[in-house]
């Protein structure tokens, strides 16, 4: 295979396989596990963001009200200040009712409906300085170490969690399942995953053309932000107006903050201090030569004519401001801190800033130049290089940044009053504990992430963690979301896009309103964490980085911009030797990993990025020189004994044999697809795709998310089908965790026996799909027989559903607690007492034991209670003995299900209330409706089942456990499955697995020359014999092994039917839906049938007779609603005082409705006769 | 109305293999469906034993009662005794009886891991024959360790009273007696020798092995292609394939011989394979006897030989 190359030295095997690849992966999976990026972003969180926090805006000063004391001299001023120090966080705790502390492990938070976080500790300082006049100033330090400020719910497996470090065995203990990666978080009970928010990058600029007609051709913009501060996004842009017929030209405009209209950039220059055009020009053209580009200036130096100052510029922004009236001076300086405060934060605030930002300015300009010119294209929204993700860790810093503000802000009134009172302060009780805890609980709980009540609040950020098997709990805690308007009719943020490879899975997606806006984690992406921009500064300066302040503009054509996280730091006059400098450092680890360094030659700009929310990759690098990678043969024989050598991921990445390049720096990348790629490079003689190779892909298959990952052969299948199984994979029943009869999920499937499938992908070993399977291995003919599995239905082999075949087991847990009612009234669980109970349930008490509870193996159905409750109802006549002193709260099983009473938990719960949780189970067998699938998006529900003897079978007695019919593969597709099920054949007679992972080199010629060898039909063919006649049947049947899904859609679950029952109160038609025993909606398009079909009789049936009948009393006089007493026969209208002419209408109860809620309006409908 | 008279044919059985559990015959003589309803006979109305019924007094085992039960009733029980049982659904003789009941109580005492099998079964004492398959007391021989019912840790226990019936496999596939039954059609090889002389040996090497199972073999010697394993020929197709591949269409012609079937029948243990068949003819004259005694009596008609 190797060419052999004369200038290489290194021996031939030092260069590693694709398969050696997969050492590295695994290496990966287990140094990172499936949900770093949760756990990576919460530790970041509790260790240094909340700390930030604290201090930056943890410190305060209050000065006593001035008093008025007349004819008292002021003898001395006192100053209070309050700092909020170091923080401490414990192990999470519960507090019991009675006070008693206790280590809280999420097993019990889970069981108990508690929340799994941990007290949250602050050290705090009161400073009373007091300045009597010429005398030194008296300081009084008190210091209240660890006061408790709240409580922090703690992500599971994260630092602080009490199964950090766990592992096997000992989780076992803990009544946690090993396989369990945590990264979500327990809140009353409920397991809650923080999904990542997608936003635009901030600080950088965007130039985007506009769309015609507008007033503007093109606009230039940037969203500012200061890193880490909790002040609004301050957008700015500039603006070229389009071409308006001759007069004055395209001049270009900026929008600044707080400025109600636009101002030409000349005069903002020139309010920056630039006043001489020449100044000006060199800072947007760098180029005086460029007179293309100078000519495009022209308008807009023409339109700044009249403002030559920097005083007449601050006051023509300053009149456009939003405070009018005010003088000249006022407004100068309103501009003036407009300018350093609001303009492009994000490069400086405050003073002498605005020589930093008139570069900025500047530049801004020439880049929307440089797209107006058509030497550039515009900007890609979309490109993933310009989204950040918002992980829990700052999702959880931005709230916990608003709470500590809010208590800050109020421990500082508690203290401005107590000061100004006089009294003693008292830090302790200014604290209040419940703003933290409460506010951290309420939007983890809720999803409605910010403070109640403020603005800017996001729903659906957190969401209850997705347990129906563990492929669809691993999917959703690696998921992403953009806030984009789901209705936005526009396709192209939903597309996929390029710069997506690698870091978003292409084929995991929601059909419907949410596609391409939800997304997920391909399997080794990664989310960079941020890491502080001033080691990479000080790198910079360093080594001969030029700062703005002490450039002449005219260099700046010859040089290269220095970018800092979308800050403009300096000029480089060597950017080729800066960059590999970099580079170098960064594979040694001395700059942090995650450190984005993109040099752009064309732009003549070097980009650093440091923050946080950036996707990357690892790559593995490649040595440009010898076109090699720089991981060799025997680092993965270190790594393939990782037990004794200790050679992991960590190391590899140290050692410089792999890199993350995040989405901006893949674009200046040339990565290999294989390994082989850089053979064929090396070699001149063979035609290589290109030879400047700078990295190679790890593997093609990680391109793919946790649910596209356990589709056998994806890269054989028409796409959508691949995006239809990732949907399903998600509703697949098996072995969602290991600890499920030690937990109380509100619902739950377990298959009977899942088995891992006879065909796998290498990606699934470390989804753990082997030890967690959410399938059975299924004999599958693809035959038309007898016409039961048209339509995508499937015909099920009945003697094997008896057998076991995919039996399942469904459990549903009830709860009920006793909740108090003002302090001494409260529910009881009890056995309620007909005689004085009220409102008892339709349902039998028989099943309760004497404690008000249905025991473990009582066989429950219908509408069963099985927990009693009672609540005491208040005394409506003091003295006076009532009949029924107790309403009747009990839970009784839902009317449509059945089961077995499987567990009783009776504990108490965070306020000592006795708390009940049932579990109820029950068996589904497979049943014509029930619904099942492959894995290549090909679903159907069985309908019809036979027993053995009539299925078709094959001279080795063979029967099919299934068989699905052959018009559902033509068009859909999915070559995949056939192949899949060709493997499979093979798998199960050499008795191994067979390799399905996508992009790699197995051919349907060699499985199919492997199926020959084994004396089979190449293909897949078998013959087969008639089950009812025994005669041959003429086509040969493909009759093959394939993993099939059970999902979770169960007729059991759905069938209904009604004559009569429950009506609304309101309007007294039937109520909706199957829970409630409702009706079946007969609608406008069932109507409009009826009504052309000319069957009146019917139509009144249905929508009247059958709905909400009704007969009312009319005055024939007046035309309104009459009483009528038809014992006594007696009739009168109110409205006329008529007792005669009085006629009997039959009408809806929602028409007479209408026509009370019209009179209650002061509407009279009249009905003439 | 025609008399079977001369016309009518006697079926042969010709045994070819017979073992406990595995029996392959020929049966010729007759017809498809003949041969296909005595299939269908062996493998759901054959009656056998089952455990049917389960009284759950104690389960404190990780799986649930109704698993355990599923689980049981699908042990093969040896069903010699059939003949002397009464099933639920058919009229109780003097002779017959119905349940026959085992017990299983055991506690897992022991730190390690322990396993509940067949074997811990307790037998009826009225009806000891009656057993689950490969039942034994020798703990030691990994040969007999029974068939797994569930695992149990320290301190669990699982109690039970469990009801064996009679039934058949219509009625829940683990009353089926045997693991498969099938048969095929005898198939008829024909090679034409004028047309296989125009191959090379290459070409008729290559012949050989397209087809996947050793129907023909290549005769080193005379460098011919003989028909080998007829037998064994599943009409895949590929040999025909090959010849027309080749440009010989007709090379090999092969049929399928309507009245000579060979059967084979793979079974538990329940019953022998051989009982299983002649159980089967058995409940086919039964079935047959039914029929006729039901239809209008006709003159012409002879009794079935063998049936009272």
């Amino acid at each position: 295979m190797y060419s052999g190359a004369a200038e290489d030295d290194l021996p031939d095997d030092s260069e590693i396989t694709q398969e050696d690849a997969w050492a590295v992966i695994s290496a990966f999976f287990e140094a990172k596990g499936l949900v770093r990026q949760q756990l990576d972003s919460f530790n970041e969180f509790i260790n240094s963001n909340m700390q930030e926090i604290v201090d930056e805006y943890g410190t305060f000063v209050v000065k006593p009200e001035s008093q008025h004391n007349p004819g008292m001299a002021e003898v001395e001023e006192k100053e209070y200040k309050v700092e909020f120090g170091q923080i401490y966080l414990s192990k999470p705790t519960m507090t019991e009712a009675d006070g008693e502390t206790c280590v809280l492990f999420p097993k019990e938070a889970r069981l108990r409906n508690l929340t799994y976080a941990a007290p949250l500790y602050v050290d705090l300082k009161k400073t009373v300085i007091t300045r009597v006049p010429n005398t030194e100033p008296e300081i009084e330090e008190e210091h209240y170490p660890k006061i408790f400020v709240g409580e922090v719910p703690i992500m599971l497996r994260s630092s602080y969690c009490s199964l950090h470090g766990e592992s096997g065995q000992s989780l076992q203990e803990l009544g946690e399942c090993p396989y369990d990666q945590g990264g979500y978080f327990v809140v009353n009970g409920s397991e809650k995953v923080l999904i990542a928010q997608e936003r635009m990058a901030n600080n950088q600029v965007y130039v985007f053309r506009k769309s015609q007609p507008s007033k503007y051709a093109y606009q230039c913009e940037c969203r500012s932000v200061v890193e880490n501060s909790t002040r609004n996004t301050s957008s700015m842009s500039i603006k070229m107006l389009a071409r308006s017929g001759g007069k004055g030209g395209q001049a270009i405009r900026a929008t600044i903050p707080y400025i109600r209209s636009d101002v030409p950039i000349l005069i903002i220059f020139r309010a920056l201090g630039l006043t001489a055009d020449k100044d000006i020009l060199q800072h947007v053209v760098y180029d005086f030569n460029d007179t293309e580009m100078m000519e495009a200036l022209r308008p807009s130096i023409e339109e700044a004519f009249p403002i030559q100052t920097q005083e007449v510029a601050l006051d023509y922004i300053g009149k456009r401001g939003s405070v009018p009236g005010v003088t000249r001076e006022r407004r100068i300086q309103y501009a003036r801190e407009i300018l350093q405060r609001e303009l492009l934060p994000h490069v400086a605030v405050g003073e002498f800033s605005e020589t930093k930002k008139a570069y900025f300015f500047g530049y801004m300009v020439h880049r929307l130049l440089l797209v107006a010119l058509g030497r550039r294209d515009q900007d890609d929204r979309d490109h993933y290089c310009n989204k950040r993700l918002d992980l829990g860790g700052p999702l959880l810093a931005n709230l916990f940044r608003q709470l500590f503000r809010k208590l800050t802000k109020d421990v500082r009134s508690h203290v401005q009053k107590a000061v100004d009172r006089g009294k003693e302060i008292n830090l302790m009780a200014a604290v209040n504990k419940d703003t933290i805890t409460r506010g951290l609980r309420y939007s983890i709980a809720t999803g409605n992430w910010g403070m109640q009540g403020t603005a800017g609040m996001r729903a659906g950020v957190s969401q209850v963690l997705n347990r129906l098997t563990y492929a669809s709990t691993l999917s959703h805690l690696r998921r992403i979301s953009s806030p984009i308007g789901r209705e936005g009719k526009l396709a192209k943020p939903r597309q996929l896009h390029n710069s997506q490879w690698g870091v978003i899975c292409p084929a995991e997606t929601p059909e419907g309103q949410a596609c391409g806006l939800v997304k997920n984690l391909a399997l080794m992406s990664y989310v960079s964490v941020g890491c502080p921009s001033a080691p990479v500064g000080e790198f910079l300066e360093e080594w001969s980085t030029e700062n703005l302040e002490e450039i002449n503009p005219s260099v700046i054509l010859e040089t290269t911009k220095v970018f800092v996280n979308g800050v403009w730091v300096g000029i480089h006059r060597d950017p080729a030797m800066l960059v590999n400098t970099l580079r170098r450092m960064r594979r040694q680890v001395d700059i942090s990993t995650e450190v984005g360094i993109v040099h752009d030659i064309r732009l003549q700009e070097l980009r650093l990025y440091t923050d946080y929310g950036r996707c990357c990759r690892p790559l593995f690098i490649v040595d440009p020189n010898k076109k090699r990678l720089t991981i060799t043969k025997d680092d993965i024989r270190q790594l393939q004994d990782r037990e004794v050598t200790g050679f992991g991921w960590q190391e590899l990445v140290h050692k410089g044999c792999i890199e993350y390049i995040d989405t901006e720096e893949e674009e200046t990348t040339m990565i290999a697809m294989e390994i082989k790629d850089l053979e064929n490079a090396r070699d001149p003689e063979r035609a290589a795709y290109t030879d400047t190779y700078t990295h190679c892909e790890i593997h093609p298959s990680m391109i793919l998310g946790v649910c596209a990952s356990i589709i056998p052969f994806p890269d054989h299948n028409q796409s959508p089908r691949n995006t239809y199984q990732s949907a399903m994979g998600k509703q697949a029943m098996g072995m969602y965790v290991t600890n499920y009869q030690t937990r109380m999920d509100t619902q739950a499937y377990v298959l009977y026996y899942p088995q891992k499938p006879l065909v796998t992908t290498r990606a699934m070993e470390h989804l753990h799909f082997r030890e967690l399977p959410a399938g059975q291995n299924t004999i599958v003919a693809i035959a038309c027989y007898s016409g039961y599995n048209q339509e995508d239905s499937l015909m099920m082999n009945q003697s094997s559903i008896d057998r076991g075949f995919f039996r399942s087991m469904f459990f549903r847990t009830y709860r009920a607690e006793e909740k108090k009612q003002g302090s001494l009234v409260q529910e009881v669980i009890e056995v309620p007492d007909r005689s004085i109970t009220v409102a008892m349930r339709h349902g039998t008490y028989d099943k309760l034991d004497d404690d008000g509870i249905a025991p473990p193996g009582t066989r429950v159905s219908g509408e069963d209670v099985i927990i009693g409750k009672t609540s005491p109802l208040a005394d409506e006549q003091p003295g006076v003995a009532q009949r029924f002193t107790k309403k009747d709260v009990s839970t009784s099983l839902r009317n449509s299900e059945s089961g077995m009473i499987d567990q009783v938990m009776v504990t108490t719960n965070a306020e000592g209330q006795r708390f009940v949780k049932i579990r109820v189970r029950s068996i589904r067998v497979p049943q014509v409706g029930d619904k099942f699938a492959s894995r290549h998006g090909q679903k159907g529900t069985i309908g019809m089942t036979y027993t053995q003897e009539d299925m078709p079978w094959t001279a080795e007695g063979i029967v099919p456990d299934l068989i699905i019919n052959p018009h559902a593969i033509p068009s859909r597709m999915t070559i995949g499955h056939l192949v899949e099920a060709l493997m499979s054949k093979v798998a199960a007679l050499v008795g191994k697995e067979g390799d399905a992972t996508p992009f790699a080199e197995v051919t349907v010629d060699n499985i199919s020359a492997a199926l020959h060898k084994c004396g089979y039909q190449s293909r897949g063919w078998e013959t087969m014999y008639n089950g009812h006649t025994g005669r041959r049947l003429q086509a040969q049947i493909f009759l093959n092994p394939t993993y099939y899904q059970r999902l979770k859609h169960m007729v059991d679950d759905k069938i209904h039917s009604r004559g009569r029952g429950p009506v609304q109160i309101l309007t007294r038609q039937p109520v909706e839906g199957r829970a409630r025993d409702g009706g079946l909606r007969f609608g406008e398009m069932e109507r409009d049938c009826i009504i052309s079909h000319g069957s009146a009789a019917f139509l009144k049936e249905r929508l009247f007779d059958q709905s909400d009948a009704y007969r009312v009393h009319v005055c024939d006089r007046c035309g309104l609603f009459a009483v009528a007493n038809l014992k006594k026969n007696q009739f009168h209208c109110p409205a006329c005082k008529n007792t005669t002419g009085i006629v009997q209408v039959h009408m809806p109860y929602a028409c007479k409705l209408l026509f009370q809620e019209l009179m209650a309006m002061a509407i009279a409908p009249r009905m003439q006769f | 109305m025609t008399t079977l008279g001369e016309n009518r044919r006697l079926p042969h059985v010709q045994i070819r293999e017979l073992k406990d559990d595995y029996c392959e015959f020929l049966l010729s003589d007759t017809d498809p469906s003949v041969a296909n309803a005595l299939r269908r006979i062996m493998q759901v109305e054959v009656p056998t034993i089952a455990i049917d019924l389960v009284e759950i007094e104690e389960n404190t085992t990780v799986l649930n009662d109704e698993f355990i039960a599923h689980r049981l009733g699908l042990v093969p029980l040896v069903s010699n005794a059939v003949s002397s049982m009464t099933g639920v659904f058919e009229t109780a003789g003097e002779s017959g009886f119905m349940d026959v009941e085992m017990t299983l109580n055991v506690k897992c005492t022991s730190d390690e891991t322990m396993e509940v099998t067949s074997n811990d079964l307790q037998l009826d004492p009225n009806h000891p024959e009656v057993c689950p398959v490969g039942y034994s007391h020798d703990a030691f021989d990994p040969e007999k360790k029974g068939i797994l019912l569930v695992k149990m840790r320290k301190n669990q226990e699982l109690k039970l009273r469990a009801i064996a019936r009679k039934g058949i496999g219509k009625d829940h596939a683990k009353w089926i007696p045997v693991a498969t039954v099938s048969f095929q059609y005898m198939p008829e090889i024909t090679i034409n020798r004028a047309l296989m002389d125009t191959l090379s040996e290459q070409e008729r090497e290559d012949f050989v092995k397209a087809s996947p199972t050793p129907v023909f073999r290549y005769n080193n010697i005379t460098k011919q292609v003989e028909t080998d394993h007829i037998e064994q020929y599943h009409w895949d197709g590929e040999a025909l394939a090959k010849a027309e591949e080749l440009g010989k269409p007709g090379l090999v012609t092969i049929k399928e011989r309507q009245d000579m079937f060979i059967f084979r029948v793979e079974g538990t243990g329940v019953l022998k394979a051989e009982d299983v068949v002649i159980t089967a003819l058995d409940v086919l004259h039964r079935k047959l006897y039914t029929l006729q005694t039901s239809l209008p009596e006709q003159d012409d008609v002879a009794p079935l030989p063998g049936v009272q």
